[in-house]
């Protein structure tokens, strides 16, 4: 039987897809009894998923600065 | 939302409009990446470089990956480049020891929950990514994580990058970029869980 804890730390190979067949089953087993691993698995893939889709840009960036230094080669 | 075949249609065909919208997409990025690798001075250097790089190199851009992570990819190059320039590798040596589960207080002596997480009021990426203030503590909280953590969290999740070549870039073994990515992950659901609790960063 897996513990709270140990599902905690499979946590991004269960999202990934990385787990051994003999341990998957584990998984889901204690999945299906544990409403708390389930919503933290959830949460854990909604925030990988989060991060992926961050788009980080930037509209303050003084891109006309590198634009510049593109068009000089003098550097 | 940008058209990256598109866009990069017009990289190609030089023009400088293209050139500025890829620039104030993926320059923050860059510069974020680059950060842990090379230093906050020398991360825009960096991140410049690779602009560079891209330009002169757009026309062998196949468009198979992302353009963030082919970008990604040359900045990496120029952040070894720099170090080496500068005489020295790069000095990861401390990276990817496992700083254990930062979750670990959450948990009774019989590895079961003390404080299970909550329900959240978002659940889908879109929903959440629409609160603005959101935006601004997820870049806060990333800087602060580990170095480590921070440069696997970004090359991967952000930059798309394989396991393979992400332990090739910080010479580590993939299983410390599989764990490294494991914690960075939990120290970030960690802050959205207080986000999703509190209402604020
Ligand atoms: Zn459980």
């Amino acid at each position: 039987m897996l513990t709270c804890r140990e599902m905690s730390e499979l946590g991004s190979e269960i999202i990934d897809g990385h787990l051994r067949f003999s341990t998957r089953l584990a998984v889901l087993m204690h999945q299906r009894m544990c409403p708390r691993c389930k919503l933290y698995i959830k949460q854990l893939k909604l925030t990988a998923e989060v991060l992926q889709q961050l788009p980080l840009g930037d509209e303050s960036v003084d891109s006309q600065a590198i634009l510049d230094r593109l068009r000089t080669p003098d550097r | 939302m940008v058209d990256e075949q598109e866009l990069v249609k017009r990289l190609r065909q030089g023009d400088s409009n293209a050139l500025e919208t890829a620039i104030k997409l993926h320059h923050a990025f860059l510069v974020a990446m680059a950060i842990p690798l090379v230093g906050a001075d020398s991360a825009d250097d960096v991140a410049q470089e690779t602009w560079l790089k891209a330009f002169a190199a757009i026309s062998k851009f196949e468009g198979r990956a992302k353009l963030r992570t082919w970008l990604a990819r040359i900045a990496i190059n120029e952040a070894h480049a720099l170090r080496r320039k500068r005489g020295r590798e790069l000095s990861l040596d401390d990276w990817g020891i496992d700083s254990g589960s930062p979750i670990g207080s959450r948990f009774n002596q019989q590895g079961g929950w003390n404080a299970p997480p909550s329900q959240w009021h978002h659940d889908t990426p879109e929903a959440l990514l629409t609160e603005a203030e959101l935006h601004e503590c997820i870049r806060k909280h990333l800087h602060q994580l580990p170095g480590d953590q921070q440069s696997v969290l970004m090359m991967r999740e952000l930059g798309g990058l394989g396991f393979d070549e992400i332990a090739r870039a910080l010479s580590l073994a993939e299983g410390n970029i599989r764990v490294l990515l494991h914690r960075g992950r939990q120290r970030m659901h960690a802050m959205l869980n207080h986000f999703e609790e509190v209402g604020t960063c």
